[in-house]
């Protein structure tokens, strides 16, 4: 279940029926995939026999059908979730029926007078019983206070989980409480540092941990787990389906780490307690690798057998390698990879960022930072005939230009081969990459051009 | 929460075995040595800024004196820019461990007063309207939800503001809450020291463009190219005396959700329902009251506040290009500040003397429905003997023309990236006086009608069907010949197989170019052989 935040911050404020004491260990172990498991453990005063046991400092957005209450010795009668909040209206609602003080204050003399008065409606406006007459209240305009003897026993400031037990015996007792909660998520984030020179990525990593779930998590022992455990979803099916990217994982990886894994899921523990603190945003290190070789490249892609209007910029390409050697010598959680690059005068300027999913050690990234300003492709149909019913023949050209001052290699890359297509003639060899796609290595001099072209013939 | 969190801390202390003296609070000083550099938004191809709505972004880099006491300290930057992308902060120099960094989103409003002082004792400041005279009742407040407030006193439960009478609360002071956008990082050093430390982070709500202005010579032959670098800055954090640079090219920039700030609102007070006898019926109140809460509660983020509050302009230095791998970086020459909601403008070149061509052409679409008056271009190559030979960042054109001596604005028109070599072409609008009117002439044809046309060279036609023909008129009713180029969109595939005029292709695409003399008209008839089935009609 989720509430709407109503405000951002925990609550101290205690209706205690059952104290807690200040002896607490919270941990909360993230998810990649908006989920959060919250273990309170604490000593908590138990009653013999029947009490109600309030929580209200756990998360906002508690899925309260993943509450687990756990101490020895008491057996648990129901657990109440109550979102009914504690507002002047609600206040003046519940008193319906019931006295109140009212005070009315003399605007000349201030003056206070007090009368007890009967709450008989609040539709639009609160109308009052005193004594035998009936009153609006403030229909004058004039000052009147309002005062209740108490709140209402389900009103809270903040939605609380409250639960039922049977104690057995009065005493201390070491409670575990356990839920589920989103709002809580992490992802990682990197920062490569490219240097042109020597053709070396010095690579930082952090993880990004945000708390949106409208409670503070003070002092708790953080475990993040790079997974997204499946979930059943309580509301509508989601059917979207992001399109599809171009694949950064270009070889993966087989070698294994000693991180601590939980099932096939990689262990990220933070290694000093810490206070997450609502609406915040917090990063930790847990990678910092210098001097890894990386490669700087070209690559175009034509999504099918077409003609460009105009001529289109290849992206900008740095691929690396994962593995122990001569790599970052790690497995990536899934997260986002920033570049940078150091200018004339030695400042380092973001040059484009990248996506990565969670990558396993020893593999190969392959990351497009952007488009290129000086290098372009244009692709075109130069003709297209039809050789029989089913069976096309399509010419294509590809144009492709360098304003750089250096001669570069561009991987120019012909996608949507449907049906049985195959390569006839090419100015230069390809690689069929697969049976959809062909790929042609095009060396482009320094500030100069380069054409290829090729017949593919399409049978469907 | 601040009760909560020092038990918390006490425990903490006790469990580790540290003393007693946890964090200490360090503010660094203001930044000095600020670097901005302005990208544009990721997904304009073209066209100038818009200050409304400034979606590029930025690199922040500033440099800060820190000093670190003993033993872990939450170094807190203060004043960073409102649309900072947390994730993409960066901090350099700092010595020991960094234990972590934060950002805390929750800026000091009053409703974050309320909100943080939540169950805690507060002060009830109650003022009589006709003596002056104050009162002091010491209460804790109950709740904050749905915008009113509930608070206790010894007298008993009340709700703020439904009295009619001036109240108030007097707060403690709320240590966690920061009155501007912050970053704190903890560290931990093993002895006091005093650092420079660089801090660089991503920040949106800014946006550059380069806008040119194209002057056409007399006789229309040559340009006199100019453009600004115009960037401008949304947050409400100014950058005074910085290094400010833009970058030119199209980055990738993954579409990730920034955390968003909570600005805070105003104490609603909102109290029970307040109808006298007189009141209009209630439906109606509640509709304003609901609108009302909706205005107040939609205060907007200080970056989104569209409204830009200065414009400067300066033109004595151009800025450096330089290559930054696969992007144009330029350079604003000197120190400059970028204030707060402003916009600025730095000359970025003065070619003079362009040899153009002054084209007229249409594109004509498959259905012939697309005529209408021709459009008019001036084209040049992005070379040095044509006086340009620079990357051309993308932008805005504006284009100028001589009359009587002035010069007028005749077009507006959007530019790409242009790399050096390529061919620009910069449109200056539509022409009334060359019009192009098209229409099919036939749909079948009989062998004695498909004679009239001439193949075109190397279309060798057997028995396959021809789709019709069609004839273009192009008028032109200036008092000059004019270089006129008819551009064809049809279906890939399909070709041109019958023509009476010389066909050319451009851009993959078939194309008559032919000149039409002044106040004449000029026919074109072409045929052209279909794609069979449509097969391979792409998207």
């Amino acid at each position: 279940m989720r509430l709407p935040l109503i405000s951002m911050a925990c609550s101290a404020w205690l209706l205690a029926t059952a104290a807690w004491s200040a002896d607490r260990t919270l941990s909360v172990t993230i998810y990649n995939n908006d989920l959060a498991l919250v273990q309170d453990r604490r000593d908590i005063e138990v009653k013999d026999g029947r009490q109600r046991i309030e929580f209200q400092d756990v998360s906002a957005q508690i899925r309260p059908e993943t509450v687990s209450l756990s101490a020895p010795d008491i057996s648990i009668v129901e657990q109440n979730f109550d979102f009914d909040l504690l507002t002047p209206a609600k206040l003046m609602e519940k008193a319906v029926g019931q006295e109140v003080t009212i005070v009315r204050v003399n605007p000349a003399t201030g003056a206070e007078t007090r009368e007890q008065a009967q709450v008989l409606a609040t539709n639009g406006g609160v109308v009052l019983k005193i004594g035998q007459r009936i009153e609006v209240l403030r229909d004058d305009g004039l000052p009147v206070r309002v005062i209740f003897n108490k709140v209402p026993d389900n009103l809270r400031a903040r939605p609380t989980l409250s639960v039922s037990v049977i104690g057995t015996h009065a005493g201390t007792r070491h409670a575990t409480l356990s839920y589920l909660t989103p709002g809580l998520g992490w992802k990682a984030d990197y920062v490569a540092l490219y240097n042109e020179g020597d053709g070396k990525i010095d690579v930082q990593g952090w993880v990004t941990l945000t708390n949106s779930s409208g409670t503070t998590y003070d002092n708790a022992q953080t475990l993040l787990v790079a997974g997204s455990p499946g979930q059943v979803d309580g509301g509508a099916a989601n059917n979207y389906r992001p399109p599809p990217r171009r694949s950064t994982l270009q070889v993966p990886g087989t070698q294994s780490g000693n991180r601590e894994r939980l099932g096939d899921y990689y262990l990220y523990p933070l290694a000093e307690r810490t206070t997450i603190a609502n609406l915040q945003t917090k990063q930790v290190s847990f990678l910092d690798v210098h001097g890894v070789p990386a490669e700087h490249g070209y690559e175009f892609r034509n999504r099918w057998l077409g003609t460009a209007e105009m001529p289109v910029s290849a992206q900008s390409i740095y691929s690396f390698s994962t593995s122990a050697h001569a790599g970052l010598g790690d497995q990536l959680p899934a997260g986002i990879l920033r570049f940078y690059m150091k200018d004339k005068r030695g400042d380092p300027q973001f040059i484009g960022e990248s996506r990565i999913d969670h990558t396993p050690m020893g593999s190969t990234l392959s990351l497009a930072t952007g488009d290129a300003f000086d290098v372009k492709v244009h692709a075109v149909v130069e003709k297209r005939t039809r050789i029989s019913t089913f069976d096309w023949q399509t010419d294509m050209r590809y144009d492709v230009t360098n304003a750089l001052p250096r001669a570069v290699v561009v991987k120019v890359r012909q996608d949507g081969l449907w049906g049985d297509s195959s390569v006839k003639t090419e100015s230069q060899k390809s690689t069929r990459l697969s049976a959809e796609a062909a790929e042609w290595n095009v060396n482009v001099p320094a500030n100069g051009k380069a054409t290829v072209t090729a017949t593919f013939e399409t049978r469907y | 929460m601040r009760a909560a969190a020092l038990i918390a801390g006490f425990g903490f202390a006790a469990a580790t075995g540290i003393a007693a003296a946890a964090t200490q609070e360090v503010l660094a000083e203001p930044p000095s040595n600020l670097i901005v550099t302005v990208y544009r938004a990721p997904y304009r191809d073209s066209g100038s800024i818009d200050l409304d709505e400034l979606n590029g972004f930025a690199l922040v880099t500033e440099t800060r004196i820190v000093r670190l006491p003993t033993g872990v300290s939450r170094v807190r930057f203060e004043g960073v820019a409102d649309g900072i992308e947390p994730s993409s902060a960066l901090i350099t120099g700092l010595p020991g461990k960094v234990v972590e960094k934060n950002r805390d989103a929750r800026l000091l409003s009053p409703s974050a007063l309320v909100a943080s002082a939540v169950g805690k004792r507060v002060e009830l400041l109650r003022t009589d309207r006709k003596t002056g005279t104050s009162q002091r009742v010491p209460g804790t407040i109950l709740s904050d939800a749905g915008g009113g407030v509930v608070f206790k006193t010894a007298a008993g439960i009340e709700a703020l503001r439904c009295s009619g009478m001036p109240e108030t609360f007097g707060f403690e002071p709320a240590a966690n809450l920061s009155a501007r956008p912050t970053l704190s990082v903890e560290v931990r050093t093993p002895s006091a020291v005093t650092r420079q430390v660089t801090l660089s982070y991503l920040a949106r709500g800014f946006d550059w463009a380069a806008d040119y202005t194209a002057t056409l010579s007399q006789d229309g032959k040559h340009v006199d190219l100019g453009a600004w670098v115009t960037l401008a800055n949304s947050n409400g954090v100014g950058f005074p005396g910085a290094h400010v640079q833009v970058v030119a090219g199209k980055l990738n920039r993954e579409n990730d959700e920034v955390e968003p700030i909570d600005v805070g609102g105003p104490i609603l007070a909102q109290c029970w329902p307040l109808g006298s006898t007189s009141d209009q019926p209630m439906f109606l109140r509640e509709e304003s009251r609901s609108r009302m809460f909706m205005k107040s509660v939609a205060a907007p983020a200080p970056a989104a506040m569209g409204v830009l509050q200065e414009i400067v302009v300066t033109g004595a230095n151009k800025v450096q290009q330089e290559q930054l791998g696969d992007l144009k970086l330029y350079r604003v020459p000197e120190r400059t500040t970028l204030a707060s909601r402003q916009s600025k403008q730095v000359r970025l070149m003065d070619q003079s003397g362009i040899p153009v061509t002054t084209i007229y052409g249409l594109d004509l679409d498959d259905d012939a429905d697309s005529t209408g008056p021709a459009h008019r271009w001036v084209r040049t190559k992005n070379t040095v003997a044509n006086h340009l030979g620079l990357p051309l960042p993308s932008g805005s054109v504006a284009v100028f023309g001589p009359y009587n001596g002035e010069q007028l604005l005749q077009h507006e028109s959007e530019l790409r990236d242009v790399a050096v070599d390529e061919e620009v072409e910069i449109d200056l609008g539509e022409s009334p006086d060359v019009q192009v009117s098209g229409e099919v002439e036939e749909t079948h044809i009989d062998s004695a009608h498909a004679k009239v046309l001439p193949l075109v060279p190397g279309v060798s036609l057997r028995s396959v069907k021809v789709d019709n023909v069609q004839r273009v008129e192009v008028s032109n009713a200036r008092a000059a010949g004019i270089d006129f180029e008819l551009r064809l969109r049809i279906p890939e595939g399909a070709r041109v197989v019958r023509t009476d005029h010389p066909l050319g292709t451009k851009n993959g695409r078939p194309i008559f170019r032919f000149k039409v003399p002044a106040n004449q008209t000029v026919a074109v008839r072409f045929q052209t052989q279909g794609i069979g089935d449509g097969i391979l009609r792409t998207p």
